[in-house]
């Protein structure tokens, strides 16, 4: 016991810095959803999000978070498939190629794409001079799935990378002489040792992609609500902390939801982190 | 073959897709035009202005001292917890890793208000609340960093240095600590960059004076951003560039000598990944000698991360010495770009007193930070119906008309116009005033524009901006309908409703100053706008018309104002004076092209400006208008629900 690594108790700063600055306030949004603004205990909060407007802000966010998710993982996965394949002396080059991105703020890098998808903007500027036919998704559904799956990629193709490059190679040399072909290699092989990634990839470009607003607004000419949209202007604009207390708490429970449904799919005991 | 070009063609496509943006913004920072609308053709003005841009500068400078304290803190705590964590029971460790998820599994914005909401409650908000909320969101992050590289640890080569007589601390630093570096170096580099790109929770835990090139970017989202910004982004995008592209070299060098040392073949590196900043764990499989090397890195890292801090220590006691607020300066809180620089200062020189300047872009993110005594400003800028709001709550001070003489420069006209939301002139100093009105392009709208009902006809599908906060939204229908704008009858109300979710469809997008943008960049027909922004415009555009429609319109008036918990009243009151100026005035207009209500700047303006109907419309047009004024808050709740569902249909 003495000569191992690392003893439970250092943990202790941090769970206390965890304790003070992440409980604790979450115990006010707590106080928030459940009480009026006079102080008084009321579940009107919590049940504000089955009203039509907010039920229909929710479903929008679900749907736009998970047709981003999907192509977040139909790009992201291929392109893993290719890196690992590359030489691996520039596969460091390449990853960080990945995160580089995220060195502008995230709010210019989204309003640039709208200089990049006005009806005038760069993009249709050089489809006409190719004449071709105008991209107009600019303040559209289109445009914000867009820039949902530009803002969060990385974050899908990073765990598949890390899952797939960690598989050892003898395995599959072992399988080929074996006399597996390269279908039965991926199906048996690399698909189940890369689920753990999926999975994360699936939590970190979901979660942020379902509770955005920023993006809605850029990109979505503010003409689409999403429950990202009605949380902020209760907090920001409406002056109504106690609702968009109550609205996140419900956001919140259902994020751990989907968590917990998704985590069943992963039987890795670790899971696999962005990294 | 064939494969190869594919593999090649579709990393170029994503390539493309990731760095499309960044291109543009690199673009945007060689742009002459102020608008990103438009390219006025190259030029490298904006990163001379840059860096004599105090704001900028000052702001870049916290950014990087937040995310390198955050993220040393974070990478030391996150070190240790981690190693807690591997060392712990299944059950304990799935529990404390639960609570680990919190804040990445929180939407930003609830984690922020939350923090908000505790700092509140017992400290002032101000520089260490910023750090304190940055550490807590980058922890996840390490500790997520360095478990996996302890996970791969052979467990048992600690206990051989034990063996072999090494001291816990020595075979910790030499055998373990090596060996989990490149997670603590991922980690670290990732808390630095979700820090640098944070804007929420730096938002709601600021404090006054803290300004960091987020916020500041958020600020000037809505009235358009300014070409500095893009400048300096392009430079830290390029220093990065260097670095990690320099980093990643030396250590592709060191990993080939490495595996010549080893006289191994090269091998398929399972671990290359495993941190994705550096380009591979250079000490694995190789022989004792390129690990010695290989450790002396490590121990030359330990320096520089050493040093590092202790730089930025310095540096901190430095600026912490900054921060101390000096007896004698005033806090400012002002709109985006609604004020000449040369303005402040001019005041800081003749007087001696320092300005603090910051800016909101909505009267809605003013408010809180005011009210709830978060931060305690000396000026702020409220629009009409919010300085009734303020009143109300008995949020100003009184002004003492003998320490501003200057006042009496105030147009009448317009101190009477304040009464309708300031009686008796006592609390507000009109400072911008301007009218709304329709924005349209003559080379699309060939027929006269006199009333608001050409925003609903279908004719202009997809070629209308409109409004994007509620009070402007709904001024347009009741006004069309005969109604008040102040109006608080609910039929009048929902009728406004039914047009505006009638007109949705024709509407390209809702917007606040970004109109301006869209307009200027031929991207529609028709706009809602604010006279000033249509001055800067119709320059900028010269087919661009503004009209003020026959049913009238909203006359604003936005005020200078000092807060009840101001901390430095005599500052304020002579700050206002020094804005109430004659020249002061015209040196505002020519900065910001929105009308001043100081009557003796106006007369030293051109005579061509002073006749502009945008600027100073005739008295005709100004009767046809009126201020809002704040509706209690039950109304206001009302309006907001009504503008909610007008969105979500």
């Amino acid at each position: 016991m003495n000569n191992t690594l690392g003893r439970p108790v250092m943990t202790s700063p941090y769970l206390l810095w965890m304790l003070i600055f992440t409980l604790v306030p979450l115990g006010f949004m707590v106080y928030y959803g459940l009480t009026a603004a006079d102080g008084s205990f009321t579940l009107q909060n919590i049940i504000a999000m089955a009203h039509p407007v907010h039920l229909k802000a929710l479903w929008l966010s679900l749907v736009l978070a998970l047709i981003s998710t999907l192509i977040c993982l139909a790009l992201s996965y291929p392109l893993a498939l290719i890196l690992c394949n590359m030489k691996v002396n520039q596969n460091g080059f390449i990853i960080f190629i990945f995160v580089l991105p995220m060195w502008m703020n995230f709010l210019l890098r989204t309003l640039a794409w709208q200089n990049l998808l006005d009806h005038n903007g760069i993009i249709n500027n050089i489809l006409t001079f190719f004449h071709l036919p105008e991209l107009n998704i600019i303040n559209t559904p289109a445009a914000i799935v867009l820039g949902m799956v530009y803002d969060f990629l990385p974050f899908m193709i990073l765990p598949i990378y890390n899952a797939m490059s960690r598989i050892n190679k003898d395995v599959l040399d072992a399988a080929r002489d074996l006399g597996a072909g390269d279908g039965t290699i991926f199906r048996r092989i690399i698909f189940p040792l890369t689920v753990p990634g999926m999975v994360s990839g699936i939590t970190m470009v979901f979660v942020p992609a379902l509770t955005t607003f920023v993006i809605s607004d850029l990109l979505g000419g503010s003409k689409i609500l999403l429950i990202g949209n009605v949380i902020d202007q209760e907090f920001m604009q409406g002056d109504n902390w106690n609702l968009g207390a109550g609205l996140s708490l419900v956001l919140m429970i259902l994020v751990l939801l989907t968590m917990a449904i998704t985590a069943k799919f992963d039987k890795g005991k670790e899971g696999v982190g962005l990294w | 073959m064939v494969k190869k070009a594919a593999s090649r063609i579709y990393i170029g496509f994503i390539f493309l897709l990731l760095y499309a943006p960044i291109a543009t913004l690199m673009l945007l920072s060689f742009n002459d035009s102020r608008t990103r609308a438009q390219w006025g053709g190259f030029t490298l003005k904006w990163y001379v202005k840059l860096f004599q841009d105090q704001g900028i500068m000052s702001a870049l400078f916290t950014t990087l001292v937040i995310a390198l304290l955050a993220s040393l803190v974070a990478s030391l705590l996150g070190t240790a917890a981690a190693l807690g964590i591997n060392a712990m029971g299944r059950r304990l460790r799935s529990a404390v890793m639960g609570l680990t998820n919190i804040p990445l599994l929180n939407a930003d914005i609830v984690t922020a208000i939350a923090l908000m909401l505790l700092f509140m409650r017992f400290v002032n908000l101000g520089f260490t609340t910023v750090v304190i909320g940055h550490i807590t969101f980058c922890l996840p992050f390490v500790i997520l960093s360095v478990l996996p590289k302890l996970a791969q640890l052979n467990p048992n080569i600690y206990e051989a240095a034990l063996d072999l007589g090494a001291s816990r601390k020595y075979a910790f630093y030499r055998v373990i600590l090596p060996d989990i570096f490149p997670g603590v170096m991922t980690g670290f580099m990732l808390s630095f960059t979700m820090s640098m790109d944070d804007f929420i929770i730096t938002h709601f835990t600021k404090g006054v004076g803290v300004d960091t090139l987020s916020t500041k970017i958020y600020t000037e989202v809505r009235k358009g951003i300014r070409p500095e910004i893009y400048a300096v982004s392009t430079l830290l995008f390029l220093v990065v560039l260097i670095c990690l592209f320099l980093y990643n070299r030396q250590t592709a060098i060191q990993v080939k000598k490495q595996r010549i040392a080893a006289e191994r073949p090269v091998e398929y590196d399972s671990d290359a990944s495993s941190s994705f900043l550096t380009l591979s764990d250079p000490q694995k499989d190789v022989d004792p000698e390129a690990e010695l090397r290989a450790r002396r890195r490590a121990k030359g890292w330990k320096i520089a991360v050493g040093s590092a801090a202790g730089l930025l220590f310095a540096v901190l006691l430095v600026y912490s010495g900054m921060q101390g607020r000096s007896a004698n300066e005033i806090y400012v809180y002002n709109w985006g770009e609604y004020m000449d620089p040369q303005i402040i200062t001019q005041f800081e020189q003749e007087t001696g007193i320092k300005v603090r300047y910051e800016e909101y872009s909505t009267n809605e993110e003013m408010y809180p930070k005011v009210k709830s005594g978060a931060a305690t400003y000396d000026v702020v800028f409220p629009s009409d119906y919010m300085v009734q709001k303020m009143i109300d709550e008995d949020m100003l001070a009184k002004l003492d008309y003998s320490k501003i003489p200057n006042i009496k420069n105030i147009g009448a006209s317009y101190m009477k116009s304040a009464q309708k939301f300031d009686p008796g002139n006592q609390y507000a100093i009109p400072y911008i005033w301007g009218t709304v009105g329709i924005l349209y392009n003559k080379k699309m709208v060939h027929e006269p524009v006199h009333s608001w009902s050409i925003l609903w006809d279908p004719k202009y599908k997809g070629e209308i901006y409109m409004q994007n906060s509620v009070r402007d939204a709904f001024s347009i229908p009741l006004l069309m309908e005969g109604h008040s704008l102040n109006s608080t009858n609910k039929q009048e109300l929902e009728q406004a409703k039914d047009l505006l979710i009638k007109q949705k469809p024709l509407v390209q997008a809702y917007l606040v100053d970004e109109v301006r943008d869209k307009m200027i960049g031929n991207e529609g027909a028709l706009g809602v706008i604010y006279s000033g922004e249509a001055i800067f415009c119709h320059d900028e555009n010269p087919d661009l018309e503004y009209v003020v429609p026959d049913e009238g319109s909203n006359i604003w008036i936005d005020c200078a104002v000092i807060p009840k918990n101001a901390k430095n009243k005599e500052g304020a009151e002579e700050f206002l004076n020094f804005l109430c100026r004659p020249e002061v005035g015209v040196m505002n207009f020519n900065y910001i092209t929105y009308s001043t209500p100081n009557v003796a700047s106006q007369k030293l303006l051109p005579k061509d400006i002073q006749d502009n109907q945008i600027a100073f419309p005739d008295q005709s047009i100004l009767d046809r208008c009126e201020p809002f004024q704040y509706l209690g808050p039950k109304m206001e709740a009302y309006y907001d629900q009504l503008w909610k569902e007008v969105k979500s249909y």
